[in-house]
């Protein structure tokens, strides 16, 4: 077989697009002892209504925990998202009874098993990051930018205010810490 | 006549073998069913405490408790046994996310009574009394400061 230039630079071009690296949503290690990149398909519940058959509309609305239920019986706990002391509801909401593919991190340690959800795509849909805390905490804040919402959440400044930061009144820190 | 009705009843008790796993279904197979339980424990961040990314209990750990809870990530009892109990609901309230109860009781030493459903590793407790709460006893800052980020 002849190798053209015109093959060449089609090759190069396959290169330049990303055809031989891992998809823009792949999952990333994060570093924690007993991780493990992990995509599934998997129905999103709510757990308690999985548990206990006392199943509200809409999977509770945004009021309850939600689990990722695989097709084997396995109901997996998403305790993260990609947002900073973020959970996965917000993103996980709007597929409730649905199917999804689930890409993150499988998590098992001595303690129990959790899964933080980096990527989530609908059954037909499209990836998207799982970033939905985050956005919804802007809008619900005047715009203002989510990388260091907890600083600023109104709720988490009257609890402190009220508590301190070690949850007992009246116990401050030192000033040097 | 004997020896037919025999036949039949092996038969039919051949067919449920082989069906019953198609008609249940792993899922149903998996099904939880709840056992009353009393736990004490402290009150803890799921994530922080599971993954061990930072030390992640009492006075040291209590502010950023209260930022996961406001973010949604689950909350759970570190019960005196070891075992982390991720809360489902507490009592009559609807929501166990996020809400002022779940903010309020953050590194709290409770005592709550409640139904233990244990599925594929995970202790989930739908809390139907808190019997006692302490508030925060566990006095960790002095060793562990603020924690993550100091002040």
């Amino acid at each position: 077989m002849k190798i053209t230039t015109t093959m060449i630079a089609g090759l190069a071009l396959l290169a330049l697009t990303g055809f031989t690296t891992p998809p823009a949503q792949a999952a990333e290690e994060w570093g924690i002892d007993g991780e493990k990149i992990s995509r599934f398909d998997a129905k999103v519940v709510d757990i308690a209504c999985e548990l206990t058959g006392d199943c509200p509309a809409n999977c509770g609305g945004g009021k309850r925990h939600l689990g990722l239920l695989r097709d084997d019986g396995t109901l997996v706990l998403p305790a993260k998202n990609q947002d900073i002391f973020a959970g996965a509801l917000a993103d996980l909401l709007p597929n409730c009874g649905k199917k999804i593919t689930a890409d993150g991190l499988m998590i098992t340690t001595k303690h129990m098993p959790l899964f933080a959800l980096q990527f989530s795509r609908p059954e037909g849909g499209e990836w998207r990051r799982s970033n939905a805390f985050g956005k919804q905490w802007s809008k619900a804040n005047g715009g203002q930018e989510s990388g260091q919402w907890f600083k600023s959440d109104p709720r988490i400044l009257s609890a402190i205010k009220e508590d301190g930061v070690y949850g007992i009144p009246g116990l401050k820190p030192p000033k040097d810490e | 006549m004997r020896t037919r009705l025999a036949s039949l009843a092996l038969g039919f008790g051949l067919a449920i073998t082989i069906l019953a796993p198609l008609g249940t279904g792993p899922a149903a197979a998996a099904k939880a069913t709840a056992k009353r339980v009393q736990v004490s424990g402290e009150v803890i961040d799921t994530w922080c405490y599971v993954t061990e990314i930072m030390y992640a209990q009492g006075t040291a750990h209590h502010q950023c408790a209260v930022w996961c809870a406001v973010g949604g990530i689950p909350v759970s009892v570190l019960g005196t046994d070891g075992k982390v109990y991720v809360v489902l609901k507490i009592e009559d309230e609807e929501s166990a996310v996020a809400t002022p109860r779940i903010l309020k009781v953050q590194s709290h030493d409770v005592t709550v009574d409640g139904d233990l459903y244990v599925r594929d590793g995970v202790n989930y407790l739908i809390v139907t009394q808190v019997a006692d709460d302490k508030g925060v006893v566990n006095m960790t800052h002095e060793e562990y400061g603020i924690q993550p980020f100091g002040k």
